[in-house]
């Protein structure tokens, strides 16, 4: 008999098990598919989740009420902050994360969602009925019935490895490819590209000279990922840092010819932002070294991640350029680095929602949208989860705008730039930097994930608690007044003054630091620190938010502003030829999204905004 | 909430009155900085009725009549006020130019209308005129007028533009990869906003120098010390029909006459004599001299046939060939140093006078001051906020965090985006990785 589901998610990446959990959290019948059970929610690259923007991606899925935040902590090893310097807008959380741990505890996850059924198949095609999504094919002809169908096969369609000269058909780690999922796609007219990323060696720890490298250990007191994580994360197993060398250098650029990456033997685009290490060292020729971080893969094994060394080169070429670094002199490797080239969609093919354009109920999320990140593909799972939810339900889609999150940047740069490389997340892209941080993600998110379902009363009712804190704190900073003479036997100094006295709030403006900031409220203690930190940040940088508000307001107006499905620009009249081509490419979802295509100016939007309020008054 | 606009309503020229509208919340308070009548308060004053007072703005004073239209009853359906002021572009333009220094922002084109529409004042019918008026080119088209003031100006812009992305790539590329090995870029960042601090700097002296002459076409002599640029000054003052002479609000240094070539309206501008090694004052002169020269719709090179061509002369033209230019030797009476010059004439004679203001018409006819004065001044506006956000990101740059100082840097960027019409906050990322080597 023929199994029948509301939602079939196609891959269980970081993507595809936010996107089911999601779904079926939202009371729909869901599954999940995987080429293999091992590989659900498999950190194939990097041991680590968050880092800069990436920290701030993984506070926002929590806040909405997705899962990666929860069980990072769970799986964590090691925590620090990044950017302290940067300033507390950009301050990120990272975590080295036990890759097998984070799996299993994820595997477990969607084992115990209500609702959700987990399959080991590859899936082959998809079924329509017109342009309606109305299930999926199966490796061994199975057909399943369902009313939506998210794709998120990350890099395994048609991929391939390759390390020197030697290629195999395979996805990332050894685990079997997408074979034919691919080709059905390019048959229905979506637009396919080819993308490249690649992966460092990993070597055996009782190999390598710690003791000639740089200790990198964790740091203490900082917070969790979930708002509801109520443990401290595991913190004992350190990084290290070393470097490469002039020798380093010389072997690989000795070596090029063999490089598939210069010798034409890779096509695919990779991307700028993580290089391999060939590409460093070609591109930056007067650079004299490169970082190398060595990060343990877990506590249940003796493999160590080299970061920094990622490359295709051929095997004899990695033993011997890892061999001249300090602390690897002798490191044996157990897996080596390699480059893997994969199928991929055009992102402009999809709208802000995450849905394919041109059909019912098609979505698609993570790697196959073009980004790259495990923390970037969650976002997507969760938005395209939530947003074919919401399809089977009937309402409307939920757009995330860019001054709400590094989601809705990441998603709106996808959907309406597209993108020439795998796309990273990174602080330069989100234009109001000052608002979307850490500390406030549950401020800016949490009451829509209630309102859409996915955030429990839990969480939901900590925001009321940590938004009247808030409140309540900032009051108390203007009108708590100290003399200098109190400060100073505090142990806090203000330099020169002619002032006799400051307030609390002024003492911030001035720098003071959050932990003086502490001793100056009576009951301290009785507040969520994270309360007392996000009031303080308010207070420093409110100056500067200000001036980010004011280019906010403006932006805010343009994408509350939807455009109807199916509005026909060549009715518009006073577009210009370019415009209306774009609009008509892009089918943006809000005026805010149409005011960023290239080739659509103010004017356009004008002419535009005009024309719908004229549709909607008719 | 809506934020005060202004602009000049009037049609451009020579009319009998000018009109300038401001519109938006706060109007009244921009409006009453610059109007004044015994006992009168916007605040109070009856709506749809025009009240008789005196304008006055910066160095232009003059009777006029103001009328205040309180919303929803206005044009727009916000608060509207209006300055009826007697016509010439020199009134109109002080006024505006007063009107955004007191915070009125130059309205975009068709702004008004578009107000006016989205507050539901006019019908469907009338909408549709303004998808006219706002014809989507009108953007372009203040885009391309502000780049037909010159390449000069548009290549200065880009480059202010080009190293402010260097330094938001600077700042960004720490925020983004804080455990590479980026060296510290501060003193690099600083240096580079000191080097676009002094273009916007320069940039706006050049275009408040072009303001200065908006009634027509700039017309500077520059030449030597005693190359006879007065005499010929004088010449041809004395030869055409001065309009007004020792033109308000001249600057020592720069002396002014506004007179009529062949009918086209030039102000003509006698500059400080370049000289090598001058010093306080009269270098001060020279550098304003130099400031002229950029903002000049036409360069009159003077060179003293009497005397022999010298290294000063030719450099001094190198300096300002890039600009159109009429290398005229004068003293052609008494010439004793031939030298490849566009026209002879003597000052003194009156020689060739007559040929030489028909060079300048056919010359300047064709620049004639197209540009739409509010084009220039939502320009200068764009540049002064640009000014105004790299100096506050060069105080913050000991101060604040490199996440509050890239706000400024990019809020900068985007004042020279909206003056060249680019939006260029894309090329930080590409800056990023074409410069450092980044990533893991």
């Amino acid at each position: 008999m023929k199994k029948v589901f509301d939602a079939v998610v196609i891959g269980a990446g970081h993507a595809g098990v936010e996107a089911a959990m999601a779904l079926a959290k939202l009371g729909n019948r869901t599954l999940l598919t995987t080429l293999s059970a091992e590989a659900v929610a498999f950190m194939a690259c990097n041991p680590n989740i968050g880092g800069t923007a990436k920290g701030h991606l993984v506070k926002e899925i929590d806040a909405l009420g997705g899962v990666m935040g929860e069980v990072a902590d769970e799986a964590a090893i090691q925590v620090r902050m990044l950017n302290r310097g940067g300033g507390e807008a950009v301050h990120s959380l990272r975590a080295q994360v036990d890759k097998n741990l984070y799996h299993r505890l994820m595997k477990l996850r969607c084992e115990s969602t209500e609702g959700l059924s987990v399959l080991e198949a590859e899936v082959t095609d998809i079924v329509f009925d017109g342009k309606r999504v109305t299930g999926i094919i199966t490796a061994n002809g199975d057909e399943i019935a369902a009313k939506v169908v998210v794709i998120a096969t990350g890099v395994y369609l048609d991929a391939r490895i390759i390390t020197g000269g030697y290629e195999r058909k395979t996805g990332p780690a050894g685990f079997m490819r997408s074979e034919r999922l691919s080709g059905n796609l390019l048959k229905y007219g979506l637009d396919i590209r080819r993308f490249k990323t690649g992966t460092p060696m990993r070597v055996l720890s009782r190999s390598v000279d710690y003791d000639e490298m740089e200790l990198q250990p964790g740091e203490e007191g900082l917070p969790t990922f979930g708002m509801l994580t109520d443990f401290t994360p595991e913190n004992d197993f350190p990084c290290y840092l070393t470097y490469t060398n002039a020798e380093t250098h010389r072997i690989i650029l000795e070596n090029l010819d063999r490089a598939p990456l210069y010798n034409g033997s890779i096509s695919g685009i990779g991307p700028r932002y993580c290089p391999s290490i060939e590409t460093k060292v070609v591109r930056f020729k007067d650079k004299e070294r490169h970082q190398i971080f060595v990060e343990p893969e877990g506590k249940d094994t003796n493999e160590m991640y080299i970061q920094g060394l990622s490359t295709s080169l051929p095997f004899d070429v990695q033993e011997r350029m890892l061999h001249t670094v300090k602390g690897l002199t002798h490191a044996e490797i157990t897996r080596y680095g390699y480059a893997i080239e994969y199928d991929c969609l055009n992102p402009k093919c999809l709208d802000a929602s995450l849905r394919i354009k041109g059909f019912e109920g098609l979505y698609a999320a993570g790697q196959i949208n073009g980004s790259s990140g495990y923390e970037e593909a969650a976002a997507q799972g969760l938005v395209a989860g939530i947003n074919a939810a919401r399809y089977l339900d009937g309402k409307e889609a939920v757009i995330l705008s860019r001054h709400s999150s590094y989601i809705g940047v990441l998603i709106d740069d996808l959907v309406t730039k597209g993108t020439e490389e795998p796309y990273r997340m990174m602080t330069s892209r989100a234009e109001y930097r000052l608002h979307l941080r850490q500390d406030n993600a549950d401020i800016r998110l949490t009451e829509l994930g209630h309102e859409i379902g996915l955030a429990g009363s839990d969480r939901y009712e900590r925001l009321l608690k940590k938004r009247g804190e808030i409140n309540a704190l900032k009051a108390l900073f203007d009108k708590l007044r100290y003399r200098v003479t109190e400060l100073s036997e505090l142990g806090i100094e203000v330099g020169e003054t002619s002032k006799v006295s400051f307030t609390v709030t002024e003492l911030i403006k001035m720098g003071i630091e959050t932990k003086d900031i502490r001793k100056l409220i009576s009951d301290s203690d009785g507040y969520m620190t994270e309360s007392v930190v996000s009031a303080v940040i308010d207070v420093k940088y409110s100056g500067y938010l200000e001036k980010e508000v004011r280019r906010v307001q403006e932006e805010r107006r343009l994408n509350d502003y939807r455009i109807p499905d199916g509005t026909d620009y060549s009715a518009v009249d006073g577009l210009r030829t370019e415009a209306r081509e774009k609009l008509n490419d892009i089918r943006p979802m809000t005026l805010g999204q149409a005011s960023r295509i290239s080739g659509v100016n103010s004017a356009d939007i004008t002419v535009l905004l005009i024309y719908l309020k004229k549709k909607r008054g008719v | 909430m809506s934020d005060v606009i202004v602009a000049i309503s009037t049609a451009r020229g020579e009319g009998a009155v000018g009109i300038v509208r401001f519109s938006g919340s706060g109007a009244d308070k921009v409006a009453s900085q610059l109007f004044y009548r015994k006992n009168f308060d916007f605040s109070t004053a009856e709506s749809s009725k025009l009240y008789l007072g005196t304008v006055s703005a910066g160095r232009v004073s003059d009777k006029a009549l103001a009328v205040i239209f309180r919303a929803p009853r206005s044009y727009t359906g916000e608060d509207v006020i209006e300055f009826h002021l007697h016509g010439g572009r020199v009134i109109t333009e002080a006024v505006l130019e007063t009107a955004v220094s007191l915070g009125a922002r130059p309205a975009e084109p068709g702004e008004f209308t578009k107000r006016a529409y989205l507050n539901g004042k006019i019908s469907l019918s009338a909408a549709e005129g303004v998808e006219a008026i706002i014809s989507a080119d009108s953007e372009a088209e203040a885009v391309a007028a502000y780049r037909a003031l010159g390449g000069e100006l548009d290549r200065t812009i880009r480059s202010a533009e080009e190293m402010l992305v260097s330094a938001a790539a600077m700042t960004d590329v720490a925020l983004d990869y804080p455990e590479e090995m980026v060296e510290d870029t501060k003193p690099q960042i600083r240096e580079t906003l000191i080097g676009v601090k002094g273009i916007l700097n320069s940039l706006i002296w050049t275009e408040r120098e072009r303001k200065m002459v908006t009634d027509g076409v700039s017309v500077v002599l520059a030449g030597l010390v005693n190359a006879g640029k007065s005499s010929l000054m004088n010449a041809l003052c004395g030869a055409e029909r001065a309009i007004v002479t020792e033109y308000a609000g001249t600057t020592r240094d720069v002396l002014r006459e506004r007179l009529e070539i062949n009918g086209i309206k030039v102000t003509l501008s006698d500059t400080a004599g370049i000289r090598e090694g001058a010093e306080g004052a009269e270098r001060i002169g020279i550098e304003r001299a130099e400031n002229a020269y950029k903002g000049a719709d036409l360069v009159l090179f003077v060179m003293d046939g009497a005397e022999p061509e010298s290294d000063e002369e030719r450099q001094l033209y190198n300096k300002i060939s890039y600009r159109p230019n009429i290398r005229v030797m004068n003293k052609c009476d008494s010439t004793a140093y031939p030298r490849n010059a566009d026209i002879e004439v003597s000052a003194k004679t009156g020689e060739n006078m007559r040929r030489l203001s028909e060079m300048i018409a056919e010359k300047v006819g064709i620049a004639g001051a197209k540009t739409p004065p509010l084009v220039r001044e939502r320009g200068l506006h764009a540049a002064k906020k640009a000014l105004e956000a790299v100096e506050e990101a060069l105080s913050a740059l000991d101060k604040a965090t490199p996440d509050c100082l890239a706000v400024d840097i990019k809020e900068a960027l985007s004042g020279l985006g909206s003056i060249t019409g680019e939006d260029v906050g894309e090329n930080v990322v590409e800056e990023i990785f074409s410069k450092f080597c980044v990533g893991k």
